[in-house]
């Protein structure tokens, strides 16, 4: 057993003094040297991850909404193509619309004209035989009339020239009136 | 055991087992304690000391880790703060103080006391003056060299001359009582509460000896933890002193700085201690 010592004023150090001194001198060291450094180190590594944690959000939502304005500009866009596509359509509809009904004008006032034109023959073919057969058949009604025959063809011709000059005088006449 | 009723106290403050070591009487049981103390202290730093090395993705550190961090930083920051800036010795004193005496003090809860003569083998070794006396006198050396270094021989010298000659005898007076109020507080704290376990210890347990155990051993670990916060505060500050000049107006020139970078530090650590 460890014998106690009576006679002691523990507030005076003794030799302890210098064996705690040396003791903890040599923990200092050693926590100095080889402790303290590394969690230095560790903690400003963390700051420093965190940091570029932070400047990796700001930049990732900067990315996100420079993202977001394209996403709006091109949609954006499309609502324009869209509506421009729209209008073209509409004036592209408007003009085949005016082009066919200029075609149907054209075709249209083309029948009429082709309608004109065969009248305009048909009457005047109507007029050639009329010319022909009015003009025998007047002649031998005046002829059985008159009693005088009118067999000299130039003669003949004559009266009925005549007769349809006046006859188209009269109609020329009338005309302004109708 | 005491039995029902103690028959006598038995409690002798300040009597230590002693060895002759190269003609030096040395309390054996206060350097066995130191040894086991420092090497708590020791293993702790080496155990955290591998975490750090160990590269984990998340940057997620352990408890030990907070524990240590969290000392590490507040101590930096109190270093800058009175010193302008992280010193590389005094932070690593200031922390190597607080740890030692930290786990030296608790060392004191550790039911240790046994055998006929009721040797207490892990008494705190800071209820021994050797070591308090040690580790003032450590500090406060490493203080005057930090002042004659900083301000040079004359500079650190003339300030005990400031402001007026004649507070000279003061001056050193207070320059001398700095390691032994350093010391005698904290060996008067730590010796007080190895004595007032001594003294509950001999409470009959009918009388309620482990209530008042427990809850002077809770109240003990406050004391060393805030002893051992004043005395690294404390060599913090006496190096503040030593290093700031004597006239007021150097220390408002460095003011602390805390920059930004210093905030966000800061709240990152005060974040995961809550967690710990």
């Amino acid at each position: 057993m460890i014998p106690l010592e009576k006679t002691n004023n523990f507030l005076v150090p003794n030799g302890t003094f210098w064996v705690e001194l040396i003791a903890f001198a040599i923990m200092f060291y050693i926590l100095a040297k080889y402790i303290v450094p590394p969690i230095n180190r560790a903690m400003t590594a963390r700051q420093d991850a965190i940091r570029k944690q932070f400047t990796d959000l700001d930049q990732a939502k900067a990315d996100a909404q420079s993202a977001e304005e394209e996403f709006r500009a091109q949609i954006a866009d499309a609502r324009h193509e869209a509506a421009r596509i729209r209008e073209e359509a509409r004036e592209q509809g408007a003009a085949i619309i005016a082009e066919m009904r200029e075609q149907a004008q054209a075709e249209a006032s083309r029948i009429v004209e082709h309608a004109h034109s065969q009248l305009e023959a048909d009457r005047q073919q109507a007029v050639t035989s009329l010319r022909a057969e009015v003009g025998s058949l007047a002649t031998d009604l005046a002829g059985r009339i008159v009693g005088e025959a009118l067999e000299d063809q130039a003669r003949q011709s004559r009266v009925v020239d005549r007769f349809l000059a006046d006859l188209e005088a009269q109609e020329s006449a009338q005309e302004p009136v109708k | 055991m005491t039995g029902f009723a103690p028959l006598e106290i038995h409690i002798t403050p300040g009597e230590h087992p002693t060895r002759e070591w190269f003609g030096l009487t040395v309390n054996i049981d206060t350097v066995i304690s130191t040894v086991v103390a420092g090497a708590i202290v020791l293993l702790l730093g080496f155990l955290v000391r591998r975490m750090l090395t160990r590269e984990t993705a998340d940057h997620v550190p352990t408890k030990l880790q907070i524990i240590w961090e969290s000392v590490v930083g507040e101590v930096n920051k109190q270093v800058e703060d009175n010193l302008g800036k992280v010193h590389p010795f005094v932070a690593p004193l200031a922390i190597s103080l607080f740890f030692f005496i930290l786990i030296a003090n608790w060392l004191e809860l550790v039911p240790s006391e046994f055998g006929p003569g009721r040797l207490h083998a892990l008494p705190a070794p800071t209820s021994d003056t050797n070591l308090t006396y040690a580790m003032a006198i450590f500090a406060v050396v490493s203080v005057w060299v930090f002042g004659i270094r900083t301000k040079g021989f004359k500079g650190y010298f003339s300030h005990f001359v400031q402001p007026y000659p004649v507070l000279l005898p003061l001056n050193v007076l207070e320059e001398l009582v700095k390691p032994v109020t350093l010391a005698l507080r904290l060996f008067g704290n730590i010796f007080a509460g190895g004595i007032m376990l001594a003294l509950i210890a001999a409470i009959p347990w009918y009388a309620g000896m482990p209530i008042a155990n427990v809850l002077w051993k809770l109240f003990d670990m406050a004391i060393g933890g805030l002893q051992a916060f004043i005395f690294a505060l404390l060599t913090v500050l006496y190096f503040a002193m030593a290093g700031a000049g004597h006239d007021d107006h150097e220390e408002h020139e460095t003011p602390p700085v805390t920059d930004p970078t210093d905030q966000q530090r800061e709240a990152h650590e005060k974040q995961p201690v809550p967690a710990a």
